[in-house]
């Protein structure tokens, strides 16, 4: 756990002024009785013509379930950071005592990632992400349509690409559609079809397969006023579809601007191609799961 | 939705799929993988021209009633020396057995597994690397045609 502390501390250190900037904003706005942008959360949107990004949606409140995007706009000029972690050392692996002798994993090495995303446009967000095996991903979304009385539906469009060797060597282009269902202040599902190309990491020439359909299946469910479950599974419908599924499931709990999932997930994979590339498999087709966490910060 | 929104919609997501297209060519190189041999392709024309004859025919030449030369390997016979016929040092097993690289003989030679008779092949020389053995599984793997 030690060897995590400087990212902890980094990350700490890095967002104290705007945490307490957003818990001064948030007292602020608890106490003032006129219905301020971001006093009232509001439900799904009912209407898309240029709706208020900066309104707390407690429906999907941040811009990823685990891994997997969801249809949440970010203000323009506005901008989010994540750190991701995942702990090497299998849950499954040995009997409790040791799991507990290592701190659940926590003593393991990890496969951490660091995102930071911008509003360009309204509706429109592009991200920079990177993992500690250096691969970036480059990625951009933007809203086609969002939920409302005439439309149950929220979409989205979706794109990135990732490239290892700190994006010199492979690359991974990846489209699809982000599609939202908002269940009032409840929580959201996600149906997300992401056609992923060069997932198989050997020429063309040698594989079958060099790119994968997968479709992310999602949801995010609040069960207590700032507390949700999330959970996500991505089958590969068609393609290369090496290793298990990939799924991932995650207790969340949002302080302000902040959110802290605590996740359990059979994956390593952090960026779309990664996670296309399926779950630890064992020799026996037995997955492994592992923990970690996820931490997140909306700058506005 | 406005007019001019559903076009700003149309228009992003045009873009989007438009960048994505664009780069849906994206692949590895199969000459990194083949270092020595950067033309190396899975058919057997190619594996003929880059490995068999430059690096198995002049032993096997065809020449004699046992190995190295009772195996033909030299270009025009290597089809018929390879495919579907059984091993001499492992006759369970056959040489090139088209779609199952894990059980032809040649795999097992040259990758020099516990359990081959004799020697890793190529006999004395520099093992074949990796990706050049990926590529004659890849040519099994396709069937072994007579490409």
């Amino acid at each position: 756990m030690i060897r995590h502390f400087p990212t902890a501390l980094v990350f700490a250190a890095f967002t104290w002024g705007s945490v307490a900037g957003a818990q001064t904003t948030q007292t602020t706005q608890t106490a003032a009785p006129s219905p301020a942008p971001q006093a009232t959360a509001t439900p799904a949107p009912v209407s898309d013509e240029d709706p208020d990004d900066s309104v707390l949606n407690r429906s999907q409140p941040d811009f990823t379930l685990i891994n997997l995007p969801t249809g949440l706009r970010l203000p323009q000029w506005k901008s989010a950071f994540r750190v991701t972690h995942r702990f090497t050392r299998p849950l499954g692996e040995g009997d409790f005592g040791n799991l507990a002798a290592d701190f659940f994993g926590l003593d393991s090495g990890a496969v951490i990632g660091l995102e930071f995303r911008m509003g360009i446009v309204p509706g429109g967000q592009v991200g920079f992400y990177r993992t500690n095996d250096r691969t970036i991903q480059l990625s951009g979304q933007y809203d086609l349509k969002q939920q409302s009385d005439s439309f149950p539906l929220g979409l989205a469009a979706y794109f990135s690409i990732d490239g290892t060797n700190n994006f010199k060597d492979s690359y991974s282009p990846a489209v699809g559609l982000i599609v939202t269902r908002e269940f009032k202040e409840h929580g959201a599902l996600y149906f997300e079809p992401i056609w992923v190309n060069n997932t198989n990491q050997l020429p063309s020439e040698l594989v079958d397969d060099n790119s994968t359909l997968l479709i992310g299946l999602g949801g995010r469910i609040r069960i207590r006023p700032t507390v949700y479950v999330v959970g996500e599974i991505v089958p590969r419908v068609d393609g290369f579809d090496p290793g298990s599924t990939a799924a991932s499931f995650a207790l969340e709990k949002r302080v302000g601007g902040h959110a802290f999932q605590l996740v359990f997930s059979n994956t390593f994979g952090l960026t779309m191609a990664q996670i296309a590339r399926g779950g630890v498999e064992n020799l026996d087709g037995s997955d492994n799961w592992y923990l970690g966490f996820n931490i997140s910060r909306k700058f506005f | 939705m406005s007019r001019s929104t559903f076009f700003r919609s149309l228009r992003w997501g045009l873009f989007i799929a438009t960048a994505a297209l664009a780069m849906g060519g994206c692949d590895e190189k199969l000459s990194d993988l083949t270092g020595p041999t950067p033309n190396l392709k899975p058919t057997l024309s190619s594996i003929q021209s880059e490995i068999l004859s430059p690096r198995c025919a002049g032993c096997h030449t065809g020449n004699g009633r046992f190995l190295p030369g009772a195996m033909n390997l030299t270009e025009g016979h290597s089809y018929a020396s390879l495919v579907g016929v059984a091993s001499i040092e492992k006759p369970a097993l056959q040489r090139v057995n088209p779609g199952d690289p894990e059980n032809s003989y040649i795999v097992h030679k040259v990758e020099g597994r516990a359990g081959i008779t004799g020697a890793r092949m190529p006999f004395n020389g520099t093992p074949l690397t990796d990706g050049q053995i990926l590529v004659i599984k890849r040519w099994i793997e396709l069937g072994a045609p007579n490409n």
